[in-house]
């Protein structure tokens, strides 16, 4: 606390900005948090459960909650299968074009949120390419066949496997290829050798896996939102529509039973991150190295389905892209655009209704972004220059948000300031501009936070402490000193976030208004349109989106970023 | 972090665009979506009136309006029906403005007490079926023939974030209150029936679709909609005149009270409620006005339209406080 005090009396700027962070932490950390409590058990001032027993009785409650645990159990098993596979083929066992299939394994880490679900609606979707083909075969098969459970676990399967991509060929790459040599000697065959040697090596990272896709998954908003169909919910869609039917007290208390659900697992990750260090190898490890397979048929089996799960991972983006250069009349009636055009994308940059929701989602962004970046410096700077009880409470305040789902965030951020608050001088946040940018930022500080935080400890204390004896105030230090090294790591997370932010869809389903819809928004609702030229829009937008991605993630990987905390 | 949006926002649009807009249009709220809203934005640019409609789902656009209620965004709402209005006149949304076009107006679309929601149009919400698909005597008499089983699958039910549905529901339960107000378990397990027998869609195009290919035949839909719907899927319609009357009900204009605007707001009500206008929209949609010199000015089809279903007798007033409560129900117990 002196120690504080006296870094404030030395700066007073420091002091000005404390203030400043605290009283944004107190509005929109704490007062919304504040709110979806008081909103879910005493919605009149006096304690109560009539949500929780209303939400019980519910039906359709009952079938979002059960929806969204049958989709999570389901995807846990499939999302595993379908990521461990692609590791084996990629990693393990010998299949011919690998640079292709670890190109087309790859593309869940582009080809995310609304914008995905989007593709897939457009190819397995009532009117979708594949789907007028499979009824070319069997006349039979209803327009409606890729929806609910089915629908959003197969898309989870393909969509979800970015953390195997990531973090599980790591992990397989550790593994000690002695000890798969000694196995086989001994007379395994490669499947065994794979489940008896390489599994339990990789067994923790599979875990932390299976937790990430577990609250991915508890968590699904766009892809059940586009791909559910008729009467089928998650419990994030619910929550959206009891805040639609003006159930605030609902809606809080459900937004309570997900965020308790996503801390339960986040608790658990962290546990399993903690013993997985643990695991080790021998001293010498021999790197891995890919085996054959030796019997002819199961070799052109594995062969064939790596094969088709690439074509499964690729086939959306193909036809995305494709139809994004076809004219909008092609999209419905065609397999395959005859003619390519760049009509959608002059649409896109130069009418005014289709520019409006990308100029929003960049301007939105950009302000999040920059607002979050200087809190985040000036909490992680404090805590790594003044130690104590009040800066560590400021930083654990702003890392809060990375345990609570989106919807509770939102949610919280409605009831505060549906009305005017004395916080914001008296201003009402909700149907402003600015508050689904402040929910951006809310979300998007804890990673900033972690970023910024690795590399402030890989800063060489030396340089600081030179500084400061030849006589450099603190703002001087930081803006000579410090930034000029963690710029570049200012620039990829900002790059990491916006990307983020661009496909956004569970904070601004509940935030947007008429003044800022943002480009999620747009495309799910060109995702429900027959329009043709709608859909021709909505192409344009997931190719920007992907290149956006792409860009970014190469940017990141380049200055190894990309894997981010997991490569160490 | 200030909160001074509109300049904010102008700052950021320029700096991201290099230009903004001068002066601003007045913003309308309105649920006439598509060519409808298209049209009066073409019309009302002709008449020299600077807008910029939203439209969306009528009830979408009632929550939004409340949402938005301490930080108004639009000017001008209109065409909302009855109830919503009365809801968002007693919530204070509304500043007091008698229309030019207010006198001449019957009693009931006036707002003698407080001069700020006046009536134009009246809508009949009805029962219309695909008669290429369906006979006469196949045909259901009434709205709740709809769950005998011979009509499982053939009607759809919109979402109730549109004006139509729930004013079909609403039409639907008064039939089983009691003496208190309240809706019977009879009339609840109605209900059940009716959602379970029909299509439930979110979205117009997936009530398109239905129609497109063949499930459903008969449409519940606002009077205007049944035409214009019809023509786009191809076939044609015929209106039942249902057993125990068609509800009905009448759209309003208002001005929000906190327009920064209030000249081009009023300009704007007393050009869209003319009778000129009135009746140029009763050619081009055949919409049916309730002001009697736009009447006079409609088309023939217009004037017999008036008079072509029995009304059911709904007591928007009173029914007004419950309509929440009873949606709430079938969103999360019956859909």
């Amino acid at each position: 606390m002196n120690a504080l005090l006296a870094d404030f009396r030395r700066s007073p700027v420091q002091a000005a900005l404390f203030v400043v962070v605290v009283w944004l932490a107190v509005s929109f950390i704490y007062g919304p948090i504040w709110s979806v409590l008081k909103f879910a058990f005493a919605p009149d001032g006096t304690p109560s459960f009539a949500a929780l027993s209303e939400l019980a009785a519910s039906r359709r409650v009952q079938a979002a909650i059960w929806n969204t645990l049958a989709v999570t159990a389901l995807s846990v098993v499939t999302v595993n299968l379908v990521g461990l596979f692609q590791v084996a083929v990629l990693e393990y066992l010998r299949v011919p074009g690998r640079g292709f299939l670890r190109l087309a394994y790859s593309t869940p880490l582009i080809f995310v949120s609304v914008a995905a679900a989007t593709g897939y609606g457009f190819v397995y979707g009532e009117t979708g390419a594949l789907t007028r083909m499979l009824q070319a075969v069997w006349p039979d098969l209803p327009n409606d066949w890729f929806s609910g459970t089915f629908a959003v676990v197969f898309a989870h399967s393909f969509l979800l496997t970015s953390f195997h991509f990531l973090f599980l060929r790591a992990a397989i790459r550790r593994v000690d290829y002695a000890t798969v040599e000694a196995a086989r000697s001994l007379g395994a065959g490669n499947l065994r050798a794979f489940v008896q040697v390489v599994l339990p090596v990789l067994l923790p990272t599979i875990f932390a896996t299976t937790l990430l896709v577990t609250y991915k998954s508890l968590g699904s908003f766009a892809v059940p939102a586009v791909l559910g169909g008729r009467r089928f919910d998650m419990v994030s869609e619910l929550i959206l529509t009891l805040n639609a039917l003006r159930r605030p007290d609902m809606a809080a208390m459900l937004s309570i039973g997900l965020g308790a659900a996503v801390i339960l697992c986040i608790l658990a990750m962290q546990y399993v991150e903690r013993r997985g260090s643990f695991v080790g190898g021998s001293k010498t490890p021999v790197p891995i190295e890919r085996v054959r397979i030796a019997h002819p048929v199961t070799r052109s089996a594995v062969t064939a389905l790596a094969y088709l799960v690439a074509a499964v991972q690729l086939v959306p983006i193909v036809l995305v892209v494709l139809f994004s250069f076809a004219p909008a009349k092609s999209i419905g009636t065609e397999v395959l655009p005859t003619v390519l055009t760049l009509k959608n994308y002059a649409t896109v940059f130069s009418q005014d209704t289709a520019f409006v929701p990308l100029r929003n989602s960049i301007v939105m962004g950009v302000s999040a972004i920059a607002g979050g970046i200087v809190i985040s410096l000036f909490v992680v700077s404090l805590a790594q220059r003044v130690r104590g009880p009040v800066s560590n409470a400021l930083d654990l305040t702003f890392m809060i948000p990375w345990i609570l789902p989106a919807p509770f965030i939102a949610i919280g951020l409605i009831l505060a300031y549906d009305q005017p608050n004395p916080l914001v001088f008296g201003e009402t946040l909700l149907g402003s501009y600015w508050i689904l940018p402040i929910g951006y930022a809310v979300g998007a500080i804890p990673m900033m936070i972690r970023f910024l935080r690795a590399s402030f400890l890989s800063l060489d204390p030396a340089l600081g402490e030179a500084a400061q004896s030849l006589g450099a105030p603190a703002h001087y230090r930081f803006a000579r000193i410090t930034l000029p090294i963690v710029a570049p790591v200012i620039v990829l997370i900002s790059g990491m976030t916006l990307n983020g932010l661009m496909s956004e869809y569970s904070m601004s389903a509940f935030l947007f208004n008429v003044n800022n819809k943002p480009l999620s928004i747009a495309l799910f609702e060109g995702a429900r349109s027959a329009n043709p030229e709608q859909a021709a829009i909505n192409m344009v937008y997931i190719v920007l989106i992907m290149a956006f991605s792409l860009v970014t993630i190469t940017l990141a990987d380049r200055y190894g970023l990309g894997s981010g905390q997991e490569k160490r | 972090m200030t909160i001074d949006r509109r300049a904010a926002a102008l700052a950021l649009a320029a700096a991201i665009a290099g230009g903004a807009a001068t002066a601003e249009p007045i913003t309308v709220y309105s649920p006439q979506g598509e060519e409808r809203g298209i049209w009066i934005g073409e019309k009302a640019k002709e008449a020299g009136h600077d807008i910029q409609i939203l439209t969306a789902g009528g009830s979408e656009l009632f929550d939004r309006l409340l949402a938005e209620r301490a930080n108004p965004q639009a000017d001008v709402v209109v065409g909302l029906i009855d109830a919503s209005m009365a809801t968002l006149k007693s919530e204070g949304l509304f500043a007091a403005y008698v229309p030019s076009w207010a006198e001449g107006l019957d009693a009931i679309y006036r707002d003698d007490a407080d001069g700020m929601v006046h009536k134009f149009w009246q809508t009949p919400i009805v029962l219309a079926y695909n008669a290429d698909a369906m006979s006469a005597e196949e045909a259901p008499d009434g709205w709740l023939d709809l769950i005998d089983p011979q009509y499982a699958g053939k009607y759809v039910i919109g979402s109730t974030a549109w004006q139509t549905t729930k004013s079909y529901l609403v039409g639907l339960l008064v039939r089983f209150m009691d003496e208190n107000g309240e809706i019977t378990d009879e009339g609840w397990d109605f209900m059940q029936t009716f959602y379970d027998n029909g299509i439930v869609v979110d979205s117009g195009d997936a009530k398109t679709a239905a129609f497109v290919n063949g499930e459903a035949v008969i449409d519940l839909n606002w009077f205007g909609g049944v035409g214009t719907f019809a023509e786009a899927v191809g076939y044609t319609p015929v209106m039942v005149d249902t057993e125990g009357g068609t509800p009905v009900i009448s759209e309003g204009i208002a001005i929000l009270a906190g327009t920064d605007q209030p000249e081009a707001a009023q300009a704007f009500v007393d050009w869209f409620g003319s009778p000129e206008f009135m009746a140029a929209y009763a050619e081009e949609f055949g919409q049916v006005p309730v002001h009697p010199e736009a009447i006079a000015m409609s088309p023939e089809s217009v004037q017999a339209n008036a008079t072509l279903l029995t009304p059911q007798s709904i007591d928007w007033d009173a029914v007004a406080p419950s309509i929440d409560r009873w949606i709430q129900r079938i969103e999360l117990e019956i859909k």
